[in-house]
């Protein structure tokens, strides 16, 4: 008895939107890694769908992925680091979206994972190439350049990393 | 519409216009199934017309998670060369770029500052600095470290604004360097919570008494320094964890110390510099690190303590068996015990000091794990057993040999002590232990007998690992004696690691 009453309780389904429109079920207990939506069901908002105006399909689909593996009582310690390595095994577009989303939804191990994730691409690598990779347009002069990185010059010393991997 | 994929996962969309109107569930059969998963989703992908998915990978989730899979694989190839919108990523919010260079070695996260202007200051706002080697290391000139980290720290200083939390500080060959003390005046009025200090090599680093006055302090960490006992020292009243591995410090002082942290949890002490007792008084003690000699260890007040790690350095001072009762005496929480046996060898001397158990159970203790342990040494032996014998609620054990044991037995165990093994465990049974791992089995009287015992006491047991130290017919003949054993619990599976020997010998 106590086994069937606690799984009617973990099949409790709350139904997240998407920005364009798309609604996916999900269990409760899964949802709830997410601190945002746990606040939602405590303070009892979830009973009608959940609008997640900042989060797009795309995205909500990866995060998706991402709780229910992360709440799966089958997967071990190894599968999970597995599971995250590929996670992240994505175009630096789609990491900053799904950051901002971990932001939003506030899933602090998902945040840490994406945020690990870009600053990989940012580490040891040249300037000019983070600028590259990121999209950055330098607006300091020639002069401006030269006195910043005198102000920390062993920051900017070394042998740094050109490529754009 | 609703498409359901799974028992309990199902995704709606508010379109109208898809083609499908079966249930994915009713698709179970081969071929068919995929046809019509790859048409339905085909049109998903087009309605949502979402294209930054990237094709890259593969995601087929075992729990059925197929449509995620076949949704991935209908998106343009060619997502990576896409190029970002200008600023996204100076554009997210304050706390996602702290988190983002907060996972930067200092170095890196600074070189942001020639990103843009968006990004000149991004780093100085950090709460948490890591100064250590990489910071000069890669670098070709010849300038001695300590004039560099000096430099270093002028810049840091002057560009850095707000709090600062969080610093590390760990560098070689530092003499003494009067700029550190003025870093340890700035951080000791700039809210610093968490103070790592760590010199390895060279000579140990005075703190000055402005480390006193960091009042908000939560984690200590100091390598290689001294402490002096300062005037006044009200305590840190926020301390939860402190550490501190080779510290000159006056015993009495560090006593007074850890009695002034009233919320300290964790604690560890290593090669500290010590000739007296040190008191241990803290009432929220959950976790203590001790490498050193019990001999001159109270745990006065530690009545939450329940994690205990101890390895002994006590080679020539002798300690007796009191030490070896008291100490257990004092920890009555006991639940998690890593004790290594390097420490027994000089501890208990003299034939009949060591208990047969200790005068009060380890009631709570339910993993033990002792490491270095001898089982054909007479006093390892005897107190491996009283530890055992003392746990009548262990869930887990673990035994691990010596990594150096040639022929150079101390004392011998003798065959009338072995003999007395089972009678010494009649009236005990392990009610809760599932799990024992026993490394470097040599098949000696002593370590069968104990195998022996575990497996008849132990009736819900689930699992015995066995590595053994022999190899080859020797190896086998361990294994042919420890199967005749009888075994309380139904279940129990043992496994016999047979070549686990030369593995063992050089992890």
């Amino acid at each position: 008895m106590a086994e069937a009453a606690s799984s009617t309780i973990e099949k409790n389904n709350l139904t997240l939107k998407s920005s364009y429109g798309d609604e996916f079920v999900l269990e409760e207990s899964i949802a709830i890694q997410s601190v945002t939506i746990k606040n939602m069901v405590e303070d009892g908002c979830s009973s009608s769908v959940i609008p997640l105006s900042k989060v797009d399909t795309g995205t909500l689909i990866k995060v998706i992925e991402y709780m229910k593996m992360h709440s799966s009582t089958s997967s071990n310690e190894e599968e999970i680091q597995n599971f995250d390595k590929e996670f992240v095994r994505i175009s630096i577009k789609t990491i900053l979206n799904i950051l901002e989303a971990a932001n939003f939804l506030d899933i602090r191990s998902l945040l840490d994972l994406c945020a690990e994730a870009v600053a990989n691409r940012i580490k040891n690598k040249t300037p000019e190439v983070v600028r590259k990779i990121f999209n950055i347009t330098s607006d300091f002069t020639p002069e401006e350049e030269a006195e910043i990185r005198n102000e920390t010059p062993w920051a900017f010393e070394g042998d740094l990393d050109h490529s754009l991997d | 519409m609703n498409i359901s994929i799974k028992e309990n996962s199902s995704i709606r969309t508010n379109k109208n216009n898809v083609g499908c109107k079966r249930k994915w569930g009713e698709n179970q059969k081969g071929k068919e199934k995929k046809d019509v998963t790859t048409s339905s989703t085909s049109k998903i992908a087009k309605i949502l017309n979402y294209p930054e998915m990237n094709s890259d990978r593969e995601i087929v989730d075992k729990t059925g998670y197929i449509l995620l899979a076949v949704f991935t694989n209908m998106m343009p190839p060619n997502s990576k060369k896409q190029s970002l919108p200008p600023n996204v990523l100076g554009n997210l919010p304050e706390n996602v770029i702290d988190d983002i260079l907060l996972r930067l070695p200092l170095r890196d996260a600074v070189r942001t500052c020639i990103l843009s202007k968006n990004w000149r200051y991004k780093w100085c706002k950090l709460p948490q600095l890591k100064l250590d080697q990489t910071l000069w290391e890669t670098t070709n000139d010849l300038i001695p470290p300590t004039v560099k980290i000096t430099d270093i720290i002028y810049q840091l200083l002057t560009l850095h604004v707000g709090h600062i939390s969080k610093f590390i500080l760990s560098i070689f060959d530092l003499i003494n360097c009067p700029k550190i003390d003025n870093l340890i005046y700035f951080l000791s009025r700039n809210g610093i919570q968490h103070l790592v200090l760590q010199f390895p090599i060279g000579n140990p680093y005075k703190l000055p008494s402005s480390f006193f006055t960091c009042l908000q302090l939560r984690h200590v960490t100091l390598h290689r320094c001294i402490l002096r006992t300062p005037p006044v020292f009200k305590g840190f009243h926020r301390l939860l964890s402190l550490e501190l591995s080779q510290v000159t410090i006056c015993t009495e002082f560090l006593g007074r110390f850890i009695s002034r942290c009233p919320l300290l949890e964790h604690l560890l002490l290593e090669y500290v510099d010590n000739a007296n007792n040190i008191e241990v008084n803290a009432p929220k003690l959950r976790s203590f690190v001790f490498t050193g000699n019990l001999h001159f260890l109270h745990l006065k007040c530690v009545p939450l303590l329940a994690k205990v790690s101890h390895e002994s350095t006590a080679s020539l001072l002798k300690a007796g068996k009191n030490d070896f009762v008291n100490f257990f005496n004092s920890i009555p929480a006991l639940e998690h015990l890593h004790w290594n046996y390097n420490s027994f060898r000089f501890m208990v001397t003299g034939p009949g000091e060591v208990p047969t158990r200790l005068p009060s159970a380890l009631n709570c203790l339910k993993h033990l794990y002792l490491s270095e342990i001898c089982l054909e040494e007479r006093v390892e032996l005897l107190c491996a057993l009283c530890l055992i014998r003392s746990s009548p609620n262990l869930e887990e054990l673990e035994i691990k040999g010596p990594f150096d044991l040639i022929g150079k037995l101390l004392a011998p165990v003798l065959w009338s002590a072995v003999d007395e093994i089972p009678a010494s465990f009649s009236d005990v049974t392990y009610t809760h232990l599932r799990a024992v791992k026993i490394k470097g089995v040599a098949g000696a009287w002593g370590e069968m007998q104990l195998i022996k015992v575990l497996l008849a006491k132990s009736p819900v047991l689930v699992r015995m690992v066995i590595e053994p130290d022999v190899v080859g017919d020797q190896s086998l003949k361990v294994l042919a004696k420890i199967t005749k054993f009888q075994r309380a619990s139904p279940k129990a599976e043992v496994v016999y690691n047979v070549d686990a020997y030369p593995g063992y010998n050089l992890a």
